[in-house]
């Protein structure tokens, strides 16, 4: 059945997408030929928009201090100890600055549910309220455009490994002893002795596969280097020196300068005066370089003139910005390449390389570094399920969840798809073990997963995904709470305040109490304690809307108390629906908010740091271009590859805090 | 089956290229060296840790006066070695608002730091230097590897609570306080790094040495790297300073092992070596095994510390014994997950079960000291000059609170420390326990650690000045 769907799928479309990519090469043609000197980096920093700040400046001074000083100040400003740690007299001297952008947000989130002030202080009028909810819309024209430093970065695992795979084709396994890290926003950017004894630990090894000393017969990557004679080719200073420059080029992703190029040269007199070969001593040298910071982290080639502030990245540092963050591993010779010439900064030609690197199979790196962390998928296919209740969540089948996931995230961007079919997409991935979990038996066989129409609306989409609903429930039961927050914060990109500290969770309630209630009754036990009420309120309908799927995603009309199950429930604006598929609809309904926080957790990623100030500006204006484009997937990655941040970097210093 | 790497002397002498901790001088030679007075073994400082709390009336004695007769059930393993442990009560935590939200990502964050993250940079790692490393910054210096971190399962739980970067989860020792140290998770690795062991590698080949070569050629990329230091901003400056510490922590440790290769060259020509000392007892053997038992497990990681603290490989240990959330004990007969028994609302199921994952991490210290306690060093044993801490950084995980973090030391710290006792109303903060723990170790301190304000003089046999 399901290749029957899926070749019928590809006779439709395959004339249609043939049409779109050759008027996709046309235009492409054609603007490259009018535009490819209007570079991004010649282009003014977009415009500092300054009636917008005088407005936002106006409705500061005129809401959001007079409302801060009436209700927030008196426990909450400089004094010792602050309440919560939470202090708006700096913010009020200087509320633009980023140090704040996260204070104002959980503010207004707290503000908005009702949970600050506390009851027993003054409160504000509704009214009050919503003008302090509409600072967030104000604040971001404060700031002065700004992309951001580019600190120097190290590469991750994934990165590493990738790269030496690259370099010297040797097993991406070599790196398996270095430990397991994120990359994205909430990257660990340091390096500890350890670490840096595995490097060369990994370099030894990574020498001893690929690097056969001169008495040796030499390997296949020697030959390719220097043919089939490397002693010969190396036998002057001359021939060493261009070697040196032509392989650290590659290992350092840009050109070596001459002073990179001696510190090169000395390693390899070291080896020659400890009785190295030629051949021996050049292996020194490439293990240096594999040590060496230029490779280890992504840094500049041109020293920047230390009176700017602002500087456009330079072409080779763009090209290590733009493979890491689609492809998770160095440039190609094409990128390189477009460096050389100094071209690839041009709109245009960014713009076709993200279509060429998204054809490339190397680009699956956007879902497992990307994709997985946003869903919070990552450590699925290692969690751990009650094996009584859930006998069937063998290790393999959470892998095949965690693929169907990355299937059909990889169908929306590689087919450029709308985003909005992460959501309401009717199609999805199967083999017999998750065809089972959606109770359609023998729609396929065998372990491999295939594209499957789907028929049942409540399936289709994130929402209705094994995985997800998994990945959002507790090891022996669902949780609507999590799940609550999931679609809040992951899909609506909403700031869901945390929980004040001692609450117990629900195992803990007094079981007398509770005997009895479904988990719907028990759940809605939160919204009769005042503290509890005001977030659960808008997190825990959410969740009920997914209660028709157990925790790990299989359809039930009861639940395992034989309770019927009420699916009823609203979203924050009082958008209403009873069932999985009214749920979908409704966030459906939300487009641009849910394609606005996945363009600003895509560009968070791209640039390794957390959104601020001034970058929410950057995102409206790439909202505008995207959603012109039908909010297709390619869409958003061109908009955040030719975006102001993604582009430039701050040199200095950021300003001080008044 | 297991794999059992027995490293002693012989092995030691007649490794080829390979280069193993020192063997230990004999009873003999130990007499010898009594000769000279001014010997003193190396005090070692070991670190263990277990999250989300205990069960309280059964982790806390019932008095100082019944404490060596009658221990409480939490203890019993370590009945023994009671006498050489001292049991505190009134340590307070760091308090860690404006994190309410987040007691388990903060709790073995701030264990050793006893210091909160800075706020303003929260996605960001910014807490500070832990007292482990401080100690490996001061005591390290004459050892091959300055400090050894080991975890039992690896870091990888990812969870983001109140904005924090999700490596404060999975890390208790921060050089710096931006560079937080990962864990060993892996013992056969771990043996590799404490003695340069490479498995199905011939001796003398190539990757079974960290050779005096790539010392050099370390040096020469150092060099490198400060030129392109100075070319960069002073956010990229602070992040390859952090490359630089590392870079030279691995030279220090390649000379250290040199200096090793060549004592053992000059033993075995019959040349003793005045430089070094060892304990008196053969190193002990230990065994990887093969299954993923628990027990068996966390034995030989603990059976790792002792032998690199018997061989003087090492003089910091820092073991993460269970990471906070996602650790189960099947070995115990039950599959819940630590944390969420720790939410136990007094019932009796879910009590039992973490007192029995509180006795369970116990026992396995009770093994590492007993061990040490049996080990010949100079006139005493190995344990009476190391200082050991197992804890927690939460009381009651049920209810989140730190006023009084369960902790246990062990070990007299070469005399300095009074053992034997449970002190049931000392008062301080984490901070001030292990300033106090690192003057007993004789580390000169320029500032307390973390929260600290004060040392703890009730522990020690003597005031420190």
């Amino acid at each position: 059945m399901s290749d029957g769907v899926f070749s019928i799928e590809r006779a439709a479309g395959a004339w249609r997408r043939d049409a779109l990519q050759a008027g996709t090469v046309m235009l492409m043609l054609i603007s490259a030929c009018f535009s490819s000197r209007a570079s991004l980096a010649d282009q003014q920093s977009p415009a500092p928009l300054p009636a917008r700040k005088a407005e936002a400046e106006k409705f500061f001074r005129e809401q959001i201090a007079p409302f801060i000083k009436s209700y927030c100040l008196e426990c909450h400003q400089n004094s010792r100890p602050t309440e919560a740690g939470v202090n708006f007299s700096p913010a009020l001297k200087a509320p633009g600055h980023a140090a704040f952008t996260e204070l104002w947000k959980k503010a207004v989130a707290r503000v908005t549910a009702h949970d600050m002030p506390p009851e027993d202080m003054e409160q504000p009028t509704d009214q009050e309220r919503e003008s302090f909810r509409q600072w967030l819309e104000h604040v971001k024209y404060l700031n002065p455009p700004d992309p951001g430093p580019f600190v120097i970065r190290r590469l991750t695992r994934l990165e590493y490994s990738n790269t030496l795979r690259d370099l010297f084709g040797v097993p991406r396994s070599i790196a398996a002893d270095l430990p397991d890290e994120v990359s994205g926003e909430g990257f660990l950017n340091s390096i500890s002795p350890m670490q840096m004894e595995q490097y060369l630990g990994i370099a030894n090894r990574v020498l001893d596969q690929v690097w056969a000393a001169d008495d040796r017969p030499p390997t296949g990557f020697q030959v390719g280097l220097l043919g089939d004679r490397p002693a010969t080719a190396l036998d002057s200073p001359a021939e060493i020196r261009a070697f040196a420059a032509r392989f650290a080029k590659r290992a350092y992703r840009r050109p070596p300068s001459d002073q990179e190029l001696d510190v090169l040269l000395n390693v390899f007199e070291l080896g020659k005066q400890n009785g190295l070969g030629d051949v021996a001593a050049t292996g020194l040298m490439i293990k240096a370089m594999l040590v060496s910071p230029q490779f280890l982290f992504i840094t500049p080639a041109r020293e920047v003139d230390s009176e700017q502030q602002i500087v456009p990245l330079d072409d080779y540092h763009l090209a290590s910005r733009l493979a890491y963050f689609l492809w998770a591993t160095m440039p190609d010779e094409k990128l390189m390449g477009l460096a050389d010439r100094g071209d690839l900064h041009a709109r245009a030609t960014l713009e076709a390389q993200v279509d060429r690197m998204l054809a490339d199979p190397r680009s699956r790196a956007i879902f497992d570094g990307f994709g997985a962390q946003w869903l919070g998928v990552t450590d699925l296919p290692t969690r751990t399920f009650d094996a009584e209740r859930f006998p069937q969540m063998t290790a393999g089948l959470r892998r095949s969840m965690y693929e169907e996931i990355r299937l059909v995230f990889d169908v929306v961007v590689r087919q450029n798809r709308s985003l909005i079919e992460l959501i309401e997409g009717d199609y999805t991935f199967l083999n017999a073990d998750l065809a089972a979990i959606y109770g359609m038996e023998g729609a396929v066989d065998g372990p491999k997963l295939r594209k499957v129409r789907l028929s049942d609306a409540n399936r289709g989409g994130l929402l209705g995904m094994p995985g997800i609903l998994a990945a959002t429930s507790l090891p022996t039961r669902t949780s609507p709470v999590k799940r609550g927050v999931w679609v809040l914060e992951r899909i609506l990109g909403e700031v869901v305040p945390s929980p004040p500290p001692d609450v117990p969770a629900l195992e803990n309630q007094d079981p007398q109490a509770v005997a009895g209630l479904t988990l719907r009754e028990r759940t809605e036990l939160h919204r009769t304690n005042a503290v509890c009420a005001n977030c659960h309120r808008i997190l825990d309908p959410i969740g009920f809307g997914l209660e028709n799927f157990d925790a790990i995603g299989r359809w039930r009309d009861v639940d395992a108390n034989g309770h019927s199950i009420d699916a009823a429930g609203e979203l924050p604006d009082g958008t209403r629906f009873s069932s999985p598929r009214e749920l979908k609809a409704a966030i459906a309904s939300h487009r641009e908010q849910f394609v606005r926080n996945f363009v600003r957790r895509l560009l968070a990623y791209a640039l390794c740091r957390r959104l601020e100030g001034y970058d929410e500006v950057v995102v409206d204006s790439m909202m505008q271009d995207i959603a012109q484009q039908e909010y297709r997937a390619q869409a958003v990655i061109r908009a955040v590859v030719t975006s102001y941040p993604f582009t430039h970097r701050r040199v200095k210093e950021e300003r001080d805090i008044p | 089956m297991s794999t059992s790497v027995r490293i002693d002397r012989r092995t030691c002498l007649q490794g080829v290229g390979a280069a193993l901790a020192l063997p230990l001088l004999d009873a003999m030679d130990w007499e010898d060296a009594a000769a000279e007075s001014d010997f003193q073994p190396p005090i070692r400082l070991g670190f263990m840790y277990m999250p989300h709390g205990v069960i309280m009336d059964q982790f806390w004695p019932a008095d100082a006066e019944s404490f060596l007769s009658s221990p409480p059930p939490a203890l019993e393993s370590l009945r023994p070695v009671l006498d050489q442990c001292l049991v505190v009560r009134g340590i307070s935590g760091v308090p860690i608002a404006p994190f309410n939200g987040a007691p388990h990502a903060l709790e073995l964050s701030t264990w050793l730091t006893a210091t909160l993250p800075n706020p303003a940079r929260r996605d960001e790692i910014d807490i500070a230097i832990s007292a482990d490393q401080i100690a490996a910054n001061y005591i390290g210096a004459f050892t091959p590897l300055p400090s050894l971190e080991l975890a039992t399962m690896p870091q990888d739980w990812k969870e983001n609570q109140e904005g924090l970067n999700e490596a404060y989860y999975s890390y208790c020792s921060y050089r710096s306080p931006t560079q937080p140290v990962p864990a060993e998770t892996n013992p056969r690795n771990v043996l590799n790094r404490l003695f340069q062991t490479k498995d199905g590698v011939t001796p003398g080949s190539r990757a079974a040495q960290i050779d005096a070569l790539d010392r050099s050629m370390l040096d020469v990329v150092l060099g490198g790297a400060r030129e392109l230091r100075r070319k960069l901003p002073a956010a990229d400056r602070r992040k390859l300073d952090e490359y630089l510490d590392s870079v030279r922590a691995v030279e220090r440790r390649i000379a250290a092992i040199e200096r090793r290769q060549q004592e053992a060259a000059l033993e075995k020509a019959g040349i003793r070596s005045r430089g070094r000392r060892g304990t008196d007892t053969p190193p002990i053997e230990i065994k990887i095994p093969e299954g993923d038992k628990r027990s068996e497990y966390m034995q030989v990681m603990c059976d790792l510390i002792v032998l690199a603290f018997q061989t003087d490989t090492t003089r910091v240990c820092t073991y993460i014994g269970s990471r906070p959330n996602g650790a189960s004990y099947p070995e115990l007969g039950f599959s819940d997950q630590h944390h969420s028994v720790t939410h136990h609302n007094n019932q009796a199921e879910k009590v039992r079960k973490v007192a029995a994952i509180t006795a369970f991490n116990i026992e396995q210290f009770a093994y590492m000291i007993n061990k040490m306690s049996n080990l010949q060093e100079g006139g005493g044993t190995l344990l009476d000059n190391c200082i050991m801490m197992w804890g927690s950084g939460l009381e009651d995980g049920n209810k989140h609170t730190r006023q009084n973090l369960p902790f246990i030391l062990a070990g007299r710290g070469g005399g300095r420390l009074q053992t034997g006792r449970f002190l049931p109303d000392v008062r301080g903060n984490q901070g001030d326990l292990l300033t106090t723990l690192l003057l007993g170790a004789g580390i000169p301190l320029d500032r307390p650690v973390g929260i600290a304000t004060k040392h703890i003089p009730e522990l020690l046999r003597e005031p420190v000045s």
